[in-house]
């Protein structure tokens, strides 16, 4: 008997489907939803401490980090992609352009920040330092520290040089995002005879730009995160957000692909093959992120410094143990014990639950990192109105990100059909009957 | 236990994966519940059709990692505490940060040993003797090149005639008798 092959062919429309458009419709109401929560929590969080408005730019630069994370996280992943190759690829491409092609709204998202940053940064308004000293927050010794760290970082920690080198670093991964989307619509429109041309092409241009890009993103995230806690460093800092893009880039990209899957064309071109491998790889982000968060912990904790010690403690006393203990529970024994099951990787339904898991999960990880930094708060876990910002704000921020996000999708063939590996995919799955 | 004697079961040869899993599943649906698939390769279509869908490896690897953490966990929480409580700059004796990471290296050990003599031990290796190799096609062909399924004698429907005529609907590149 001849072995026979059922190879499946691809629809002749690869355009992403209509569902594309009811996601944008959902993601803008609900975005305008939890914009008029987020302006009403900060009238009513001005009225209970005065830190409303504060609360609500707080909440702002958690979810100008998680969108940031999703779109040059996006960029990265696809440069990965382009390095690594892989039939994974040709699920997760488009819709990693289309996040990279998000960095616009993420630049919108940090004009604000960058306006107020004397409400965020001790080293942008030395005016925080008196209020906490006046306040009672910290002490005049404390305040001596801050002073010390003020001055010496100054050249790196000044208004000035936050935008110009803000301004750079989203200069380069504009030049990427924009390098990346256009050939990747040349190298479809090519033959398939200058395949290995472009491949090659894609991979010079990627491997370069992973290391431009781990630097780069390093300094943002010094720059927004680890720069609240003017005293504090950590050398795994950008390691540690790297990862953690890596996770919520997965996370949100399968979640992309499986919900896709039940449409044409995705559907012809999702096999359980491929969909249990990136369970997999989910699995390795999950497992690489506690061990660098641990692995800090750990350090620091061996070292007992005075000058390291202390940002772990603002975030453990005070209640904030209870927040630690959560965030440990949920980004990463929740994740890792339900992706351990071959089951669940291969189901796409509970696939879809984790994934959305892990996006809620690493919100609830920049909230721990980010709240405690403000001398109000560190040690001092305490509700009040102003809080749930870091609910409403990241949410309207993330659902406008998605209507963006939809639109980018919308505009391209979801499938890159310029690929050697296309033909495997379209094959069956080991043996069939 | 005396040595068997008679007829171990017989075997069927194919060329292609697709062959043996069609062939598979078409004994499974006819009522055989002795029988095996012996592939170069893993073919898990090939477990399936044969109705294998779960083996225990997994429960057997999730019990030894956790044996592996709690194990050496204790271990250090033991001697840190009772058996040399050491001042650590000043720290208490029982600080578990400390004992996180050989008891993450046990686990893995412990679960990758698992893993590896349970799957041993569920094939039934080691097994010095299997009738199969007395088949020289198999000798040759079940490592490199070819696909077999075998209908054992000790399924209660097993008659040498009747079976033998069943496997030829199967259409096999050829059926060997194979003694114990």
């Amino acid at each position: 008997m001849a072995h026979e092959t059922h190879s499946k062919t691809l629809p002749a429309d690869l355009s992403a489907p209509a569902v594309v458009d009811t996601w944008k419709t959902r993601a803008l109401i609900v975005g305008v939803i939890f914009a008029v929560i987020a302006v009403i929590l900060g009238f009513l969080g001005q009225g209970q401490d005065g830190l409303g408005w504060n609360h609500l730019l707080r909440g702002w630069l958690l979810g100008l980090t998680l969108t940031f994370g999703f779109a040059v996280g996006g960029l990265a992943m696809l440069m990965v992609q382009y390095c690594s190759g892989g039939k994974w690829g040709l699920l997760l491409r488009r819709p990693l352009e289309a996040m990279s092609r998000t960095l616009p709204l993420v630049f919108l998202f940090w004009i604000p920040i960058a306006i107020w940053q004397g409400k965020l940064y001790m080293w942008a308004n030395h005016g925080i330092v008196d209020k906490a000293l006046s306040l009672g927050q910290i002490t005049q010794e404390q305040v001596t520290a801050i002073d010390h760290y003020i001055h010496f970082k100054a050249p790196m920690l000044n208004p000035v040089s936050f935008i110009w080198v803000n301004l750079i670093c989203f200069a380069i991964w504009g030049w990427y995002t924009w390098r990346l989307n256009s050939l990747g619509l040349k190298r479809d429109a090519d033959s398939a005879g200058n395949t290995p041309y472009w491949i090659k092409k894609f991979e010079n241009i990627s491997g370069i730009g992973i290391v431009i890009y781990s630097v780069t993103m390093t300094v943002a995230v010094i720059y927004w995160v680890m720069s609240l806690d003017v005293t504090w460093y950590s050398s795994v800092y950008g390691l540690l957000f790297l990862v953690g893009q890596g996770y919520q880039v997965l996370a949100f990209s399968i979640l992309i692909a499986l919900s896709l899957s039940q449409f044409e064309p995705i559907k012809t071109l999702l096999r359980q093959t491929e969909q249990h491998d990136l369970g997999k790889f989910t699995f390795a982000w999950v497992m690489l992120n506690i061990y660098i968060a641990f692995g800090q912990f750990l350090i620091i904790w061996s070292g007992n410094l005075p000058e390291e010690i202390n940002w772990y403690l603002d975030r453990i006393r005070g209640g904030w143990g209870i927040i630690i203990t959560l965030d440990f529970i949920f980004h990463w024994l929740i994740p890792f014990t339900l992706l351990l099951s071959r089951d669940l990787k291969r189901n796409k339904k509970r696939l879809i639950r984790v994934c959305q898991w892990m996006i809620f999960a690493k919100a609830f990880d920049l909230f721990w990192l980010i709240e405690p930094s403000f001398k109000d708060a560190s040690r001092n876990l305490h509700f009040s109105w102003g809080i749930l910002e870091y609910i409403a704000v990241p949410v309207a921020m993330l659902s406008f990100w998605v209507v963006y996000f939809a639109i980018q999708l919308k505009s391209r063939p979801v499938v890159q059909t310029n690929d050697p590996h296309l033909a495997e995919i379209l094959e069956p799955e080991h043996a069939h009957a | 236990m005396p040595p068997r004697e008679g007829i171990y079961g017989l075997l069927a040869e194919f060329d292609t994966p697709s062959d043996l899993v069609r062939a598979a599943q078409k004994s499974y649906q006819d009522g055989w519940r002795r029988l095996d698939c012996y592939t170069p390769y893993p073919v898990e279509e090939a477990a399936e059709a044969i109705g294998f869908h779960r083996n225990k490896v997994p429960l057997i690897t999730l019990i030894g990692g956790l044996m592996g953490l709690t194990a050496m966990f204790l271990l250090e929480t033991w001697i840190s505490t009772l058996a040399y409580p050491i001042n650590a700059a000043g720290r208490p004796t029982y600080s578990w940060p400390a004992f996180v990471v050989p008891a993450y290296e046990w686990t893995i050990l412990w679960a990758g040993l698992s893993a590896c003599y349970g799957m041993f031990a569920l094939c039934g290796l080691p097994e010095p003797y299997h009738p199969l190799f007395n088949a020289p096609n198999f000798r040759t062909g079940a490592t490199d090149d070819k696909f077999f399924l075998c209908l054992e004698a000790l399924d209660p429907k097993f008659d040498l005639m009747e079976t033998r005529a069943f496997l030829e609907t199967l259409e096999p590149v050829s059926i060997v008798e194979v003694e114990y």
